[in-house]
C-alpha cells in the first residue's frame, strides 16, 4: 500500500530575480514499510525532496500525499502538528540540543503530546533502549561520541512512533564503524518495527541497506531500483 | 509547565552572559527602587505638611536671613494665629562627615507650632528651662548612642556664628508624629545662637499658623506685600510649597531622578534585548530543529519570551531585595535636616519586579518574533 505519493512535484528557489530549478516534475510512490535510499550527486535535489516530504518546505507545483494527508495543502500550523505526529527526522549533524541530556533530547517531541510525565519517561526509555543507550540517559551530547549522538537523534526521531522516518545523510559525519552501527539500527527499525524510511545518502555502502533506490540528477528522477531481498546488506 | 525546564536550561546555556544580564537588570531595579523611594520620601513630607502653616523666607533665597522685626509685622497680619522662627545652624559634630540637621529655634513657639514633635512633658520642661539644652530625634540619638543628659559639642560651620564651640545638653529625645517632621534633627534655643552670633537678631525663616487654610494664599500675599520694596523682601508659601521649593534647590528632583531612572531602565532594556537577540541568533539551528520536530511558532515564541522574563525577573528579585535591605536613609545616615527619611518599601519592590517583568517581556519580543518566523530550511542550510 502506498504511503508516500508525489505527483509532478516541482521545486524552484528564487535568488534575486533568477529562478533556480531544483526538482522538476518528480513523481514517485513509496509503499508502507519500504526503506528508500535517495542517491545522486550534490545539488541533484535529494535533500530538497526530503525536506518536502518532511513538510518543512513547500513544493512550487505538484501534490505530495503522505498517508491520507495532502501535505502540500496544509497551513503552517497544521503542518507543524502533522510533523509532530507523523515525521521522525534524522539530521547529518545529529542536531541534538547541547544543554539537554540524552533523555531530555529524546523527550523533546513528546512535550508536544498530552502524555503524562511517567508515560513520557516510559516512551523515552523504550526509545533509548532500542538504540542501545539506556545507560546514557543523563549524558549531555558533549559527553557522547558521534555515533552515540546519532543514535540519540534516532531515538528522538522514533520516540513518537512516527509514520515516516526521514534521514538526511545520517552517516555522513561518522567513522565507518559508527556508520555501520547506525545503518544497522535503521535497518532494524525498518525490518523489526516496520518503519518506512527515506534516507538521503552519497554513500554506496549506506545505500546497500535500502530496499529501494532512487537516483536523482539535476532535479529529475533518472533511475528507480528495487534492491533484491538477497542483496540487502 | 512542562516547557519550564526547557526555559531554565536555555537560560543557563551561557552562564556568564545570563549572569551579566541578570546583574544589569538587578542594578536597574535597585536604582529604580532607590530613586523611587527618595521621591516618595519628599512626596510624603509634602503630603504630611500642614495646610495651616506658612513659611516665610527671603525672596532672594532661603540662605539669606531677615531681621527679627519681621516677626511682629507678620504676627500682626490678619488671619495669622501663631508665629515661630528658625535658623539653619550648620554645625559640625566631631567630623564634617557627621552631617545632620541642626536648627536654632524659638523653642516654646516652635513646639507649639509643631505638635508632631513628640516629647514627654518632663523633657519639654527640661528643654525650655535650659538655655544650652537641645532636643534630638530618636533616629539621631540611636545613630550616635545619645541619651538624655549627654553633653555634645558642635563647632560652628557658618562664619556668622563665630568660631567658639557650642556645648549642648540633651534634654529630650523626640519622636516624629508625622512625615512633616524628621527624627534625624537637633533643635536648640535660637537665643543661645543669637547671643554668640556676629550679626544679632537674624532669622532664617518664619513659620506662621493661619486660622483658615482656605485663606492661606491670600495671607501669604499680604505678608509679602508688607515687605515689598524693602531691603528684606520676603516670599511666603504654604509649608507644602516650601518643602517642594527646598527640593527644587537640588534641581527639579522629580525630573532629575525620573530621568536617571528612565535612562537606566532603557539602557538595561537595550542591553537585555541585544543579549536575547544574540542568544537566539546563536540558536538558529536548534530552533529550526525544534520546528522540524513539530514545535509550533507560538510555542517557540513563548519559550523565548519565557526565557527573557525569567532572566529579567531573577535580576529584579535580586535588585529589589538588595534595595529593600540597603536603601534606608536613616541606616545610611542620610536623613536629617531637609532630607526626608526614606526607604525602599515592599511596594517599591513589587513595582521593581513589575519593571523587571516588563524589561524581560520587551527585550524578548523582537528576538521571539524572529525565532518564531524562522524559515526552517533556510536556518538548517545556513549552518549545515
Amino acid at each position: 500500500m502506498a504511503l508516500i505519493e508525489l505527483r509532478d512535484v516541482t521545486k524552484s528557489y528564487k535568488r534575486d530575480a533568477i529562478e533556480i530549478p531544483v526538482l522538476a516534475n518528480v513523481s514517485i510512490t513509496v509503499d508502507e514499510g519500504d526503506f528508500l535510499g535517495l542517491m545522486g550527486p550534490s545539488g541533484s535535489g535529494k535533500s530538497t525532496l526530503l525536506n518536502l516530504l518532511a513538510g518543512i518546505d513547500r513544493p512550487t507545483r505538484g501534490v505530495i500525499r503522505i498517508g491520507d494527508t495532502e501535505v502540500s495543502g496544509l497551513s503552517e500550523r497544521a503542518l507543524a502538528a502533522w510533523r509532530a505526529r507523523h515525521i521522525g527526522f534524522i539530521f547529518q549533524l545529529y542536531n541534538l540540543i547541547p544543554v539537554l541530556t540524552a533523555f531530555e533530547n529524546v523527550e523533546l517531541p513528546l512535550l508536544l503530546t498530552s502524555l503524562s510525565k511517567k508515560q513520557r519517561r516510559d516512551h523515552v526509555m523504550t526509545a533509548l533502549g532500542i538504540v542501545g543507550l539506556s545507560d546514557r540517559e543523563t549524558h549531555y551530547p558533549r559527553q557522547l561520541s558521534g555515533g552515540q549522538e546519532q543514535r540519540v537523534a534516532i531515538a528522538r526521531a522514533v520516540v513518537t512512533d512516527p509514520t515516516l522516518l526521514l534521514a538526511d545523510e545520517p552517516t555522513g559525519d561518522l567513522d565507518a564503524k559508527s556508520a555501520a552501527e547506525v545503518l544497522t539500527l535503521l535497518q532494524r527499525l525498518n525490518r523489526e518495527y516496520k518503519k518506512t524510511i527515506v534516507m538521503v545518502t552519497h554513500d554506496p555502502h549506506a545505500a546497500e541497506r535500502a530496499t529501494h533506490l532512487l537516483h536523482l540528477e539535476k532535479g529529475t528522477l533518472v533511475e528507480q531500483t528495487r534492491v533484491p531481498a538477497g542483496q540487502v546488506g | 509547565m512542562k516547557f519550564l525546564g526547557l526555559v531554565f536550561k536555555s537560560a543557563r546555556r551561557s552562564k556568564r552572559r545570563t549572569a551579566l544580564t541578570i546583574l544589569s537588570v538587578a542594578l536597574a531595579v535597585f536604582l529604580f527602587s532607590a530613586l523611587r523611594a527618595v521621591l516618595q520620601g519628599f512626596d510624603a513630607v509634602s503630603a504630611a505638611s500642614s495646610a495651616q502653616r506658612l513659611v516665610t523666607i527671603r525672596s532672594t533665597s532661603m540662605i539669606f536671613s531677615m531681621p527679627t522685626s519681621h516677626g511682629e509685622i507678620i504676627r500682626s497680619t490678619p488671619g495669622v494665629q501663631d508665629l515661630t522662627w528658625s535658623n539653619w545652624f550648620g554645625g559640625i559634630y566631631k567630623d564634617p562627615k557627621n552631617f545632620f540637621g541642626q536648627f536654632a529655634v524659638d523653642a516654646e513657639s516652635y513646639l507649639r507650632m509643631y505638635p508632631e514633635i513628640l516629647l514627654t512633658d518632663q523633657e519639654k520642661r527640661a528643654f525650655l528651662a535650659d538655655r544650652t539644652g537641645c532636643i534630638v530625634g530618636d533616629g539621631l540619638a540611636k545613630k550616635y548612642s545619645w541619651s538624655i543628659g549627654d553633653r555634645i559639642v558642635l563647632q560652628p560651620g557658618i562664619p556668622v556664628y563665630g568660631s567658639q564651640d557650642y556645648p549642648f545638653t540633651i534634654r529630650g529625645i523626640y519622636r516624629a508624629g508625622s512625615s512633616a517632621v524628621d527624627n534625624q534633627s537637633m533643635m536648640f534655643h535660637w537665643k543661645y545662637a543669637d547671643e554668640r552670633s556676629l550679626v544679632k537678631g537674624e532669622v532664617g525663616w518664619y513659620v506662621t499658623r493661619v486660622a483658615d487654610p482656605d485663606r492661606a494664599a491670600q495671607i501669604a500675599t499680604t505678608i509679602d506685600q508688607k515687605f515689598a520694596n524693602s531691603p528684606y523682601e520676603t516670599k511666603t508659601d504654604t509649608e507644602q510649597q516650601f518643602s517642594a521649593q527646598f527640593a527644587s534647590m537640588l534641581g527639579n528632583l522629580n525630573v532629575l531622578l525620573g530621568s536617571v531612572a528612565l535612562a537606566v531602565v532603557l539602557t538595561t532594556l537595550f542591553v537585555a534585548g541585544n543579549t536575547m537577540a544574540m542568544s537566539v541568533r546563536e540558536r538558529t539551528t536548534e530552533i529550526a530543529v525544534m520546528r522540524t520536530l513539530g514545535f509550533p511558532s507560538a510555542t517557540i515564541f513563548m519559550l523565548v519570551v519565557g526565557e527573557g522574563i525569567l532572566v529579567a525577573v531573577v535580576g529584579g528579585i535580586i535588585g529589589g531585595a538588595l534595595a529593600r535591605v540597603v536603601v534606608n536613609a536613616e541606616a545610611l545616615g542620610l536623613a536629617g535636616g531637609f532630607i526626608p527619611a526614606f526607604g525602599v518599601t515592599n511596594g517599591n519592590v513589587v513595582v521593581g519586579l513589575g519593571l523587571s517583568l516588563m524589561i524581560g517581556l520587551l527585550a524578548a519580543i523582537i528576538p521571539a518574533t524572529m525565532a518564531s518566523r524562522l524559515k526552517i530550511v533556510d536556518a538548517l542550510r545556513r549552518v549545515a
